[in-house]
């Protein structure tokens, strides 16, 4: 019995939008960061940018296929680093699906891209904070560094949404 | 940005001071420094008057300064000065020890800020 699979058209913008998200997911890897548990995410600029243009399913694909094949690629699949990411990932992409939905409804635009960044960034940091509280570091002092994590979350989630919005004006006639 | 952004932004920003104040407060500050010599009371000292005590101890003097109501060990005959880098002490049930001196020092107040210490 023969198996064919036809790829449509959405699974080669997937494909396409992941291999550009990790491409960055990479080369950020390669940055060095001076405090730990802060980097830039810059990948999720391809997520938001996806999710403003193509809708909620397609940003989730992006995202999730993103941390597993940027896993592979750096040798942390399955390791707390990959747990770590994978519940940022699904944390953050649960909020935008809820913001997205949110968003439909409020009257006026509802989210732009600097409010979804912020969303997905500070979400991130909240479900990676709990998890390494409950599987890795179960202690009360780890609690001491949640403020600057999410203040960190703020400021990079701003600037991300930022350049996110100044990217979707170039390639959006 | 548009309007559900901004709301966002506002809630983000007014988050973050509550949370430096939860995670990032200290209990309340400490009255009186209790001094202990070999576990039985020393000396208790306020923390309102700044001034330096010198106790004996099981090796020699250690010497703690009190100064706008904290308390530190600035000498201590031991080798490890594990008493001196434990710094200043503020806060209610704050605790430091030279155990080669048998000196132990604890913050006395309205509200500990530990129910227990282990070292």
């Amino acid at each position: 019995m023969e198996l064919s699979v036809q790829p449509t058209r959405a699974d080669h913008r997937i494909a396409w939008l992941t291999a550009l998200a990790i491409t960055i997911h990479i080369a950020e890897s390669a940055l060095p960061n001076p405090l730990p548990g802060v980097k830039p995410g810059l990948a999720n600029v391809v997520t938001i940018a996806v999710l403003c243009l193509y809708g909620w399913r397609m940003a989730a694909w992006v995202s999730l296929l993103r941390v597993l094949v940027g896993s592979l690629l750096l040798g942390t699949f399955l390791s707390p680093t990959f747990v770590l990411s994978l519940t940022g990932a699904l944390c953050s992409i649960t909020t935008l699906g809820a913001a997205h939905l949110l968003g439909a409804r409020l009257p006026g635009a509802g989210f732009g891209p600097v409010g979804f960044s912020l969303l997905a960034a500070m979400a991130h940091v909240a479900g990676q904070f709990y998890c390494a509280y409950w599987l890795f570091i179960p202690h009360a002092a780890l609690f001491t560094l949640l403020p600057v994590l999410m203040s960190m979350a703020v400021v990079l989630g701003v600037i991300n949404g930022i350049i996110t919005r100044t990217m979707l004006q170039r390639v959006t006639p | 940005m548009t309007r559900a952004d901004i709301v966002v932004l506002v809630l983000a920003l007014a988050l973050l001071p509550m949370l430096y104040v939860k995670f990032w407060h200290h209990g309340a500050a400490g009255d009186e420094v209790r001094i202990m010599v070999d576990g039985k009371t020393y000396e208790t000292v306020s923390l309102k008057h700044d001034r330096r005590v010198t106790v004996h101890g099981a090796l020699g003097d250690s010497v703690l300064e009190i100064k706008h109501g904290a308390v530190r060990f600035i000498a201590s005959p031991c080798p490890s000065k594990y008493c001196i880098h434990s710094g200043w002490l503020h806060d209610g049930g704050e605790f430091t020890a030279c155990l080669p001196n048998r000196v132990s020092i604890e913050v006395t107040g309205a509200r500990a800020r530990y129910d227990a210490i282990n070292f």
